[in-house]
């Protein structure tokens, strides 16, 4: 099987890690993952510019189109800004008009075959939980996990698609075939404070402690995260001074899943310095 | 006389090398944020400077077609240099070391064919980069040095040429390195060089056979120890036969020590303009790559440091352009500032003198870079453009340029309300949106029901500080005061998480109308920091 691989922004230089240990899970499920040069997926610019944010996109699938890929992407904000982009690129007469004769220029078109899928959407509805289960090489420690879904997949459902917006089930599902424990968790759904981080860094912070201290309760020993963003939230400095061996620690979904598959964790992060406890 | 121009060239040099040192030290404080961060950039890597110096590497892989024309020029320069311009002390290296015999003959030549290829390539380049030949401040760049490069080159070779069809160069070696004379069997020598050594003479000279083989039993026991086979100067001997027909006018005139110092004077001008001209990347480029590049874990202590030498390496070859992330900001804004390629331009603009930039486009611009790493990985002058970036977003805003988005959130709702007036006459309809905020039944179905106040995780963790909550924006919306409703705290601390609007039982798009607000209120604030700056005095 064949993606084309969209890494985001973020994944090259802030968080290597999550690049490194999904292309070595996709390596173990025998996916391919091809890279194509792709731009930003518009996300930081919805604020700011619409148009643009909408190309972003739209020019990205046409990208895919050409080499006739679906994408996928680890990232749920950019999974979320896709999804965005194609039901206002439907949508929005104009803008259609407008993007296409842009894309045009370039030698480029799309005629919305392509589609997007975010790493946890694709290994629950396309994959398959069995597939995974049968490729499991050892279960995991029981390790409590409290699991982040990230707000821009999950919501609006109406146009993501993603799962089940008040209770979704699909990331805890995946985590049980690896032999952790993922707990119920009040605050599962809802934002990690990261979109403040910049513009109001004491909002961002105040729901990040809240985060933790709702996780802790909860009896979480990690906190499971399956986007970019989420998880450099909470790897920021000021959560890693705040966070002491009472409280839950950030895991990337593809290291917990990479170590259950059997990779060594030299494969899993740059310096493969991951939690031992994945590996005992 | 040629030794005076020669200390000239080398004094210019030499000066121009420690003026742009003095430069660099100037501007050395003008992108340094942070102060307290000394040390942390002393690494030196020496792996990457030897690889990237001798060998191009980073060009290697940003572009291979490219690499092999920068390194045939490279190589070619480099061999002119050692071994052609500096013979006299590298000739001691080689022990029959001749101008004229081969491999050195042939070398020259060939290494001459590749320079040309290399300048030729390169303004193949200039033409057709549709991005270079647009962009006014660096249309011209390198072309000086380059056309100085093709010169030197084309005045070696055809001085090279008229020295082989020179008769009066002839005549001066025989008398210097033989005794043959009218009667010993000059003529003679004179036949065998015409046929094969392409010489010019004036006057007739019949060739028969045995004056042939006469020239060649002399050829061989006095020439042929320095004097290889004609044809290895294959540039040079084509240029000769070339010149064939008006040959002995040339000599006649002694074009070739015309030549000698024309092609003297060029090179020493290439010398003389090294410091000022595109050529001093040769020694910025391997100085930058062998800096280390600032990584995740070292960009908290020493966000902010990029030598200023940094911004004088880039070649402007406009491959950070190509493979930017933003580029779609590009095609629909037409602000070239978001791409690196001119961003760098603008900011060497900027530490020349502050007061030339247009401000407005550089921060607009810089504020879209979304830190990708992409321009930084495929630099092939190794520049750290993403560090750059973050050191002039820290300047731009330490000088009060920053972007509308943030003046929205510095304006009190108040006095943001005054402008009303104002930006309803000069806000443009935009077709181009998510059509939401202007359009009633989008919002006229709130039934202020609260459900997503109580969802808000704003609300929840900042009620203090906010001023509005969602519910209290669509609220504005239905009165038709949308400009009011764009100013409020609630717009702009928006996590977008989407709550609000998957819990609403009218099914409002509430959080995309938010963004629709945020979109519209950039575009206001961006009139109001416009007409408040046009009525102030600029201080």
């Amino acid at each position: 099987m064949k993606l084309a691989y969209f890494p985001g922004c973020k994944i090259p230089f802030y968080l290597k890690d999550y690049g490194i240990s999904f292309e070595a899970i996709m390596r173990k499920l025998d996916i391919e993952l091809i890279k194509l040069p792709f731009n930003c997926c518009g996300y930081p610019a919805r604020s700011k510019n619409f148009e643009v944010s909408v190309l972003s996109s739209i020019r990205n699938y046409a990208l895919a189109r050409k080499y006739d890929l679906d994408i996928i992407t680890p990232c749920k904000c950019c999974f979320g800004q896709f999804k965005h982009a194609t039901y206002w690129y439907d949508h929005n007469k104009d803008l259609k008009k407008k993007i296409d004769s842009l894309l045009n220029r370039e030698g480029l078109f799309w005629d919305g075959s392509t589609q997007i899928d975010h790493m946890l959407s694709f290994f629950y509805n396309k994959f398959g939980i069995n597939e995974i289960a049968k490729r499991i090489q050892k279960k995991l420690p029981g390790k409590k996990i409290a699991v982040q879904y990230g707000c821009h997949a999950l919501r609006p459902f109406s146009i993501t698609g993603f799962d089940n917006p008040y209770a979704p089930k699909m990331f805890e599902a995946l985590l049980d075939v690896t032999g952790v424990i993922p707990v119920e968790w009040s605050k599962s759904t809802e934002c990690c404070g990261s979109p403040a981080f910049d513009s109001n860094p004491k909002l961002s912070f105040k729901i990040l402690q809240n985060k933790i201290k709702t996780a802790s309760e909860a009896g979480a020993d990690y906190i499971c995260t399956a986007c970019t963003h989420c998880q450099m939230q909470y790897e920021t400095e000021q959560f890693k001074k705040q966070s002491n061996h009472h409280h839950p620690t950030p895991l990337l979904f593809t290291q917990i899943l990479g170590a259950a598959l059997g990779i060594n964790k030299n494969k899993l992060s740059e310096k493969g310095d991951l939690t031992p406890i994945l590996f005992e | 006389m040629i030794n005076i121009a020669l200390n000239i060239s080398l004094i210019i040099f030499t000066l121009g090398v420690c003026f742009q040192i003095y430069r660099f030290k100037k501007y050395k404080n003008f992108l340094h944020v942070e102060t307290s961060t000394q040390g942390s950039q002393k690494n030196f890597q020496i792996k990457a400077f030897l690889l990237n110096t001798l060998f191009q590497t980073k060009l290697f892989k940003a572009g291979k077609l490219r690499w092999i024309f920068h390194f045939s020029l490279f190589t070619g320069f480099l061999y002119l240099i050692f071994v052609h311009a500096l013979h006299d002390v590298t000739s001691l290296l080689f022990e029959y070391y001749e101008p004229t015999v081969d491999p050195f003959q042939f070398l020259r030549n060939f290494s001459g064919v590749m320079v040309f290829m290399g300048c030729i390539a390169f303004l193949y380049r200039r033409v057709i980069h549709y991005r270079i030949k647009h962009d006014k401040r660096i249309k011209t760049k390198g072309l000086f040095s380059i056309l100085l490069i093709l010169l030197v080159i084309g005045s070696g070779f055809l001085l090279e040429a008229s020295k082989i069809i020179s008769e009066p160069v002839f005549i001066e070696m025989v008398e210097e390195y033989s005794d043959i004379d009218e009667e010993t069997g000059l003529e003679d020598l004179k036949i065998y060089w015409k046929e094969y050594y392409n010489i010019i003479f004036s006057q007739q000279i019949d060739i028969t056979d045995k004056s042939l083989e006469n020239g060649q039993f002399l050829n061989e026991e006095y020439c042929l120890s320095c004097h290889s086979s004609i044809r290895s100067a294959f540039v040079s001997n084509t240029f000769a036969k070339m010149l064939n027909p008006i040959g002995s006018i040339l000599n006649s005139h002694r074009l070739d020590s015309k030549l000698s110092i024309i092609h003297y004077i060029l090179c020493l001008l290439l010398l003389a303009c090294f410091p000022f001209s595109r050529l001093f990347h040769v020694l910025l480029i391997p100085f930058i790559t062998g800096q280390k590049n600032i990584t995740k874990e070292t960009s908290n202590t020493s966000k902010g440091i990029i030598p200023s030498t940094a911004l004088f390496a880039c070649t402007n070859c406009g491959y950070c352009s190509r493979v930017c992330s933003v580029y779609p900001n590009y095609q629909i804004t037409g602000n070239k500032d978001v791409l690196p390629h001119s961003k760098i331009e603008s900011v060497k603009a900027m530490i020349k003198d502050v007061s030339s930039e247009n401000w407005e486009r550089l921060y607009q611009g810089n504020s879209e870079c979304t830190m990708c790493h992409n321009c930084t990985d495929i630099c092939p002058s190794g520049i750290d453009l993403q560090c750059l970036w973050v050191a002039l977003d820290t300047k731009l805003v330490q000088m009060r340029h920053c972007e509308n988005i943030r003046s929205v959130k510095d304006i009190p709702l108040n006095e943001w309300a005054k402008n009303e007036n104002t930006i309803e006459s000069l806000l443009s309809k935009d077709e181009m949106t998510s059509n939401l905020a202007d359009k009633a039944e989008a919002f006229e179905k709130c039934v202020q029901c609260t459900i997503c106040t109580n969802v808000c995780p704003v609300v929840e963790y900042n009620s203090n500080q906010n001023d509005m909550t969602p519910q209290q924006v669509m609220n504005l919306l239905r009165l038709g005061k949308k400009h009011l409703a764009t100013g409020t705290r609630m717009v702009w601390s928006c996590l977008t998480c989407y709550s609000c609007q998957e819990h609403c039982p009218q099914q409002i798009r509430v959080t995309d109308i938010i963004l629709e607000l945020r979109n519209s209120g950039e575009k206001s604030a961006g009139i109001i920091n416009k007409t408040q700056t046009n009525t102030e005095v600029h201080i």
